[in-house]
């Protein structure tokens, strides 16, 4: 990771996108960060964490994205520039409460909403565009272009936050908040932050009232004067230019990532004075003027952006309201399939488009070449099983669930949430998850199949979440479990940190963001304090959590919880030493005979296993296999030893 | 028919999913992919293999009555009821103490006895019933162990696992105690053995129950736990006919219940059985009509012919001639038995032709359709 504390004004620095986007957090002065992890947005509060204390400033991953923004925007009504951060999963989880914000506004200083989307859905359950809740809600948005915008637009949101008094977005992607580029530095302001609630500072009222969004109507009217405003504001923004000839043939209209696709396909097929470009970094409100003056440099418009045409919408709307005078653009885009709307942009798609449009001749290379290219990398890389890691709880958590599923023989099925082991919907879990949704929605459901007892419904339900999950959303899901007699099982995977977005602390932890000790606040008493049965097991001890497992599964009502704890594999790591050698027999192993067929590798399947067809043997990949001796339990013929290191 | 050997996919398609399974326990124990778990066999995860010895050696399979026989007993499958005899008489234990723990004339359990006091084994392999009153696997290795297992317990229980978890290495010379379902899973892996794991060659001594047959462990038991203490049963016991009820003995007391409503827990797959007396062990033991406190004894082969001789030798067994008329009940029972199962599994796939897993002669299978039988059927 990057320093971004990094005191060099007018420097030329390497980030990704998300350490210029903490960058531009710091040289906007802001004084708190808040966040829940989540890719592609996690980096921002962990680098800024980094510096909390030297800058005197307060970083904390908050319990859930709601939490995170609420507390965030306190930290503005005290008086503090405040940055929050999530990906768009996160942006849905904070819709109630952005409809409420937006009325009452925020308080002195600016707040700022970060939200990185993930187009494609690298690391996501959905690819949800989050542009459209900014006209939706009426909040302000802008996206960077580049690495330096995303630095850059940092302090210019906070000031146009503050003037109008209400919170903005910053919206980014995953291929601007990971990739890596130059960016200028700017100057690190020192604030000395001061917290005090002013309890009658609103600008929008006539008189002294508390921070509120009541009245809604009338508020509702204001935010659409203040958005009108903005408008103004934007029209002249240094994130919004045109470039290319004054009577293009063909106008592109793009943001974000489509910006330097665009540069790079009209450059591509050397149409720089055929093709203009109006690149727009403040999206909404929508600078109309400008826009209409664009439109009317071309006959042809061409939208490109990735994922929904949210321009292309609000842009072909205005355009409808012109009077008829004006010049009618055809509109070209994706209601004319010349893009997608869904995944992520390509050079190629951008070109595509184009010559869609304009008869431009564009010979690309040909297929074969393409194979090459792309043959090229698996040389060196590894085709590998998408799969938990060697030594990892979770596998032998799930081979605990199967088989207690199983032995159990009522079809039991798990319903899954969001972390690394939603891979359980394929054989790193033993294909048990049947259900996957977002963060919490596992026990939601388990709530609801849990209830249909009495229609007929006879199959075990277990919910399987993580610990930073349990924290985030599912305590109300056990609560209503509860409280209505639902009948399903609740499994937490503990192994005691945020695995899948990079270990980020949590409540159950025992540690912040900061770093500072913490309270670990323990799931078991939460879970006993609600009514909940606990049982607490080490997944390593396969027996002994199967048998738990079979005896939750069999209880003949209510909600249950099993706390299957241990240390996730590449925490442990890095605090102690392998436990174990492991050994194999080639002498006892039964290989593909009737008795075994190569359970350990073609069922159980931990990297750290390899399948030796010569052989007909297994055999430990000593480089990969982690020590942990769960396989030694699975294999039938006890071919597999695990030796204590002392 | 097809003789095919598959694997533990069709087991669960053609047997276990069709609740024919017997539960014998042939295809678990030393098997990672297959559970016993209150009273059904699971499957934790698919093998994957085409041909398994979970399927060749389940009795519920392709089963070649007159190979086997001729195998283990030197002559083709015997038509008669009763199997292959090379004599038959009725016995009790002279050792009052077996007798009082036992299920009749405690037989078995001398024998048992014996055959581990002379050497002839070292381990004997039985079912005993255990604190919670479900049967269970033993493999005892003293005399203790073996009258630990004196007495029947009426589930049917998978005692074969036990079998198949004798490492491979082991010199243990064997005894065992099986139901008829289970004799034919035991005679199957006899006659192929597996080269993964124990051959059996070091099994000395089969002794078989007579079975009408067995009752669910699942089913039943939730039956006892609902109308008896379960704590304080030391006996269960079906007397011979003509008394038509299931007893549960606690201490002093006796809880009687009618066989007919007994009868509704009986495993669906025992309808489709040909045997009543185990007909592939070395000796077969059950009740005697009418006598109380006997057994009848119906020797198979040269070891089972031995044992009784040294048994004898060693006043061990009270023995006496079993009277003519129980001899022929007993057969009519037996015919019975066969030819009503052979008359259901007909039933059952709606073709003369088709006898499931049951590969018999022509001849046999001819005559057995045409046997008249009675409903029912004693116990
Ligand atoms: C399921 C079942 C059904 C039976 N049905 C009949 C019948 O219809 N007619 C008849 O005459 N006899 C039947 N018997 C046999 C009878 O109950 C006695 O077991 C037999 O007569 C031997 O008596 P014993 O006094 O020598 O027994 P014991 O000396 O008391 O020895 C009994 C032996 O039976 C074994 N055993 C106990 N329970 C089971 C079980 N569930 N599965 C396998 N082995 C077990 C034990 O290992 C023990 O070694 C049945 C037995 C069982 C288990
Ligand atoms: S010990 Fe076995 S299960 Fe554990 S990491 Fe090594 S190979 Fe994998
Ligand atoms: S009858 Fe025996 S071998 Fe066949 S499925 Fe049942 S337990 Fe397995």
């Amino acid at each position: 990771m990057s320093n971004i504390d990094i005191d060099a004004p007018g420097s030329n620095q390497l980030f990704i996108g998300n350490e210029a986007m903490a960058r531009g957090a710091l040289e906007a002065g802001v004084g708190w960060a808040s966040a829940y992890p989540g890719t592609p947005s996690s980096e921002i509060l962990s680098s800024l964490a980094e510096v909390a204390k030297k800058r005197d400033i307060y970083v904390e991953w908050s319990v859930n994205e709601k939490v995170a923004i609420e507390a965030g925007a306190a930290a503005s009504f005290a008086g503090l520039r405040s940055l929050v951060a999530m990906k768009m999963n996160g942006l849905n989880v904070v819709i109630d409460f952005l409809s409420t914000i937006i009325l009452s506004g925020i308080g002195k200083k600016g707040l700022v909403l970060m939200v990185g989307d993930d187009p494609a859905a690298h690391s996501s359950s959905n690819e949800t565009d989050s542009r459209p809740v900014s006209k939706w809600l009426d909040i302000p948005l802008v996206e960077p272009g580049d690495f330096q915008e995303a630095k850059d637009m940092m302090p210019y949101l906070y000031d146009i936050s503050e003037e109008f008094g209400t919170i903005c977005i910053l919206r980014s992607v995953t291929r601007v908040a990971h990739a890596r580029g130059n960016i200028r530095l700017g100057e690190i302001p020192k604030v000395v932050h001061k917290a005090r609630f002013e309890q009658y500072y609103d600008p929008a009222a006539p008189m002294p009232t508390p921070i509120m969004c009541i009245p809604s109507s009338f508020r509702h009217m204001f935010q659409h004067v203040r958005i009108d405003k903005i408008r103004e504001k934007f029209e002249t923004s240094p994130y919004n230019k045109y470039v290319g000839p004054e009577k293009p043939d063909l106008l592109i209209v793009t943001a974000g990532s489509g910006w330097l696709y665009s540069q790079d396909a009209v450059n591509a097929l050397k149409a720089e004075d055929r093709i203009g470009i109006l690149k727009l970094g403040t999206l909404w409100p929508l600078p109309e003027k400008l826009v209409k003056s664009c439109l009317s440099k071309a006959d042809k418009v061409l939208f490109i952006e990735e994922t929904d045409p949210f321009l292309e919408g609000v842009i072909m709307e205005f355009a409808a309201g012109f009077s008829p005078e004006s010049k009618r653009n055809l509109f070209y885009g994706n209601h004319t399939r010349h893009l997608n709307s869904f995944g992520e942009l390509t050079p190629d798609a951008v070109i595509k488009a184009i010559t869609g449009v304009l008869d431009i001749k564009y010979q690309p290379r040909d297929a074969e070449y393409m194979k090459k290219v792309e043959s090229v990398p698996q040389q060196y890389v590894m085709d590998r099983l998408l799969t938990f890691c060697p030594g990892c709880p979770h596998r032998a958590s799930f081979w605990a669930i199967k088989d207690a599923l199983a032995m159990d023989g009522r079809h039991g099925f798990v319903t899954g949430d969001i972390g690394c082991y939603t891979m359980a919907l394929g054989p790193a879990g033993f294909f048990q998850t049947r259900t996957h949704q977002c963060m919490g929605a596992g026990a939601g459901l388990a709530n609801g199949f849990g209830q249909l007892r009495r229609f007929g419904f006879d199959q075990p339900v277990v919910s399987v979440v993580g610990d930073s999950t349990f924290y985030h959303s599912i305590i109300p899901a056990l609560v209503n479990g509860v409280h209505n007699h639902s009948d399903f099982t609740l499994v937490i995977l503990d192994n005691g940190a945020t695995a899948m977005t990079g270990f980020q602390p949590h409540p159950g932890t025992g540690l912040t963001a900061m770093g500072e000790p913490a309270q670990q606040i323990s799931m078991e008493n939460i879970c006993r304090a609600i009514g909940a049965r606990v049982e607490v097991c080490d997944p390593f001890d396969l027996k002994n959590t199967t048998r738990t497992m079979l005896d939750l599964i069999e209880q003949k009502e209510g909600a249950r919880v099993a706390i299957m704890r241990r240390t996730c594999e590449l925490v442990r790591q890095k605090k102690e030493e392998k436990p174990y050698k492991m050994k194999i027999d080639p002498e006892k192993c039964l290989g593909e005979d009737c008795g075994c067929n190569r359970l350990c590798t073609r069922v159980f399947r931990c990297p750290g296993l390899i399948w030796d067809p010569v052989a007909g043997k297994t055999k430990i990949d000593e480089v990969i296999c982690n020590e942990c001796g769960v396989c030694a339990d699975i294999c039938p013929e006890g071919a597999i030893t695990k030796e204590a290191v002392a | 028919m097809v003789t095919k050997t598959k694997g533990m996919g069709e087991l669960f398609k053609e047997v276990i999913n069709k609740g024919l399974c017997t539960l014998c326990g042939a295809c678990i124990g030393d098997c990672p992919y297959t559970v016993f778990y209150r009273g059904k066999i699971r499957m934790l995860d698919f093998c994957n293999r085409e041909e398994g010895h979970c399927y060749e050696y389940c009795p519920r399979t392709h089963t070649d009555l007159d190979e086997i026989s001729n195998k283990l007993l030197g002559v083709p499958f015997s038509g008669a009821g009763i199997g292959t005899v090379k004599d038959v008489f009725m016995a009790r234990s002279r050792d009052s103490k077996v007798r009082s723990k036992a299920q009749y004339g405690g037989t078995v359990t001398t024998l048992l006895l014996l055959a581990l006091e002379n050497g002839l084994i070292n381990a004997a392999i039985t079912t005993k019933t255990s604190d919670e009153k479900l049967p269970e696997s033993c493999v005892a290795h003293s005399a203790a162990e073996v009258m630990e297992s004196a007495g029947s317990s009426y589930m049917a229980y998978p005692v074969l696992e036990a079998v198949n978890r004798i490492p491979k290495e082991s010199k243990d010379r064997l005894g065992i105690v099986v139901t008829p379902c289970q004799a034919v899973a035991l005679a199957k892996m006899r006659l192929n053995p597996p080269t993964q794991r124990n051959s059996l060659d070091n099994l000395r001594l089969s002794i078989g129950l007579f079975c009408t047959w067995a009752l669910d462990y699942g089913r039943f038991y939730e039956f006892l736990k609902n109308n008896v203490d379960l704590a304080k049963v030391n006996k269960f016991d079906i007397p011979p006919p003509p008394a038509n009820k299931f007893d549960v003995y606690m201490g002093q007391e006796i809880k009687s219940f009618p066989l007919d409503e007994v009868r509704n827990y009986r495993m669906a797959t025992c309808a489709y059985c040909l045997d009543m007396t185990a007909e592939f062990t070395d000796i077969s033991v059950g009740s005697v009509e009418g006598v109380e406190g006997w057994n009848t004894v119906i020797v198979r082969t040269q070891r089972g012919m031995d044992i009784i001789a040294d048994a004898k030798k060693m006043g061990r067994l009270d023995i006496k001639d079993l009277p003519d008329q129980s001899l022929t009940h007993l057969k009519e029972a037996a015919l019975n038995k066969r030819a009503r199962a052979v008359q259901e599994i007909v039933k059952k796939t709606g073709d003369k032709n088709e006898l499931m897993y049951i590969d018999i002669s022509d001849n046999l299978k001819q005559k057995l359709l045409g046997q008249r039988v009675t409903v029912q059927g004693g116990h």
